[in-house]
């Protein structure tokens, strides 16, 4: 599963969008968040945009333009395969390995953006955003 | 937000003449003038459009019903948007003006609140604990039960306001309401963990109550708010982000994920409220100012209590044993992390503390000219 592609994400919103059911505890979440992937050959960003209860668009962006979003997840790209093999080891990310840890730690993953205000809706929304990326568990087994 | 207009609802007219002939007495012999039907004061016939999450304040906010006054002329219940008569009684209001409660963000807050509440009950996977080695289990159950004993003074707080607010803020009455549902819950789940998984509640010795008692007294609103959603609720949200960290189950990290979200809410009110108040008045930014340079020397105080910061420092270092090697530093390091999110918040809501927090940063290595460079 090649993480650092537009397609793998899209792949995530569409396993959400399909669950509505499963999001509808959480309640809405309007937010923009924005992932980067460091990496040798060129960073990768995507922008995913959660809207109500789905993901309304996914982008691929540069590096400059992941960071317009509320906020971003700037780390390498080594740092968020870890992440989604532990989401696949276990079916949904843990100990350390979860969005918030991995943010709060700081050391491979960080939080950034410009606006207290937006940086504070990777709190607001957290447990959605996690759900999203817990995601790729699913989205692999039904890949095969 | 699109208005439409009924033509059917439009029509204030006599309804074909069928309202003249109305009784003008009741029963009981009082006079009956049938205003409400015949021709309130009032703006008739806009229609929200519903929207596809349903009907939400921010849909019904159109035309007069979405003007909030600066300065509301009434001192009663009376809903903002009727035909008000002159005559209302004094409810005893002393927050008259808007900028002493509002905040831009607060009506999308309020619904953000509805849609997410959560079930410590029902949404927690509690048959999912396992036993965990004496000192986790000990250090778990004392950071619930300090947690526990500072959760309802952010439902006793605006408790303690709402009912001096004007009525015609509805909507961050409303937002406040929210709240104390929210702290309800978080005292709630940090109980229940603690008593959840053969622990139980551990060390209350005061110490958090000095802070508290701080909230409680704050002389205005809005300096309450700033001791309170900024100071206060900035802080517990990066120990609930913390508390996500050094969960030791799945349990625990769904309880922090959730409370972390309601937390956030509750600072983003904060820090917006402040910001409109010092737009509005920059008089009050000294007052807050004053609040802060107190609130922060007690809160100072507060993170000296050595029952919740050992029991996270254990909880950070995997254990009793490594609480001195990686536990100590770490909490060190997370420390750093609060003070940074507070004073970036502090400058977002246009109050800047960089140059004159009571924080200790020079303690952590924190330099105030570069702490917030990105
Ligand atoms: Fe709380
Ligand atoms: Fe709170």
């Amino acid at each position: 599963m090649n993480i650092a592609t537009k397609a793998f994400f899209v792949a995530l919103a569409n396993e959400l969008n399909a669950h509505p059911e499963q999001f509808k505890v959480h309640g809405e979440a309007d937010m923009v968040a924005a992932l980067v992937m460091r990496k040798a050959d060129g960073d990768f960003a995507v922008r995913v945009a959660f809207e109500g209860l789905r993901v309304e668009d996914i982008k691929e962006t540069s590096v400059a333009e992941a960071a317009a979003a509320d906020y971003y997840l700037d780390g390498p790209l080594a740092a968020w395969q870890a992440m989604f093999d532990d989401i696949l080891a276990n079916g949904s990310a843990s100990g350390r390995l979860t969005i918030n840890s991995l943010a709060l730690l700081g050391t491979d993953i960080r939080l950034r953006g410009d606006d207290p205000m937006g940086v504070d809706k990777f709190s607001r929304f957290n447990q959605t955003l996690q759900e999203y990326l817990d995601g790729a568990a699913r989205v692999a087994v039904a890949a095969g | 937000m699109t208005l439409t207009q009924d033509q059917t609802l439009t029509d204030r007219g006599d309804g074909d003449g069928r309202y003249d002939k109305l009784p003008t007495v009741s029963p009981l012999g009082d006079a009956l003038d049938w205003k409400w039907l015949k021709g309130a004061n009032t703006e008739w016939g806009v229609r929200p459009k519903i929207g596809p999450r349903g009907l939400t304040m921010l849909d019904i906010a159109t035309g007069s019903y979405g003007v909030v006054p600066d300065n509301p002329t009434h001192r009663s219940m009376a809903p903002r948007g009727a035909d008000i008569d002159p005559d209302t009684p004094d409810m005893g209001y002393i927050l008259n003006k808007k900028s002493d409660v509002w905040a831009d963000n607060v009506v999308e807050l309020y619904e953000e609140a509805v849609a997410r509440q959560w079930s410590a009950t029902r949404d927690i996977p509690w048959g999912e604990l396992r036993e965990l080695p004496s000192d986790i289990e000990h250090a778990m159950c004392q950071v619930c039960t300090t947690l526990t004993e500072v959760e309802m003074i952010a439902a006793d707080l605006p408790a303690k306001w709402m009912w001096r607010m004007n009525h015609d803020f509805l909507e961050a009455k409303m937002f406040l309401c929210t709240q104390i549902m929210d702290e309800a819950r978080h005292a709630e789940v940090f109980r229940k963990r603690a008593l959840a998984n053969g622990g139980g509640l551990l060390m209350s010795r005061g110490q958090s109550e000095g802070l508290l008692r701080t909230i409680i007294e704050a002389k205005s609103y809005t300096q309450a708010t700033a001791l309170m959603h900024l100071l206060g609720e900035g802080f517990i949200l990066d120990i609930f982000r913390m508390g996500e960290l050094i969960s030791p189950s799945p349990v625990e990290k769904r309880m922090f994920r959730m409370a972390m979200q309601d937390e956030a809410r509750h600072v983003a009110y904060g820090t917006m409220h402040i910001r409109y108040a010092v737009e509005q008045d920059p008089d009050v930014a000294e007052e807050i100012h004053e609040a802060l340079d107190h609130g922060e020397a007690v809160l100072t105080a507060f993170g000296t209590n050595q029952d919740f910061g050992t029991a996270l420092a254990v909880l950070l270092g995997g254990g009793v044993e490594h609480v001195e090697t990686k536990g100590f530093a770490l909490q060190a390091d997370m420390q750093r992390k609060q003070f940074t999110s507070y004073l970036a918040r502090c400058e977002r809501a246009g109050i800047s503390r960089l140059h004159r927090t009571k924080l200790p940063l020079e303690l952590l290595g924190l330099d105030p000219n570069t702490i917030l460079a990105n």
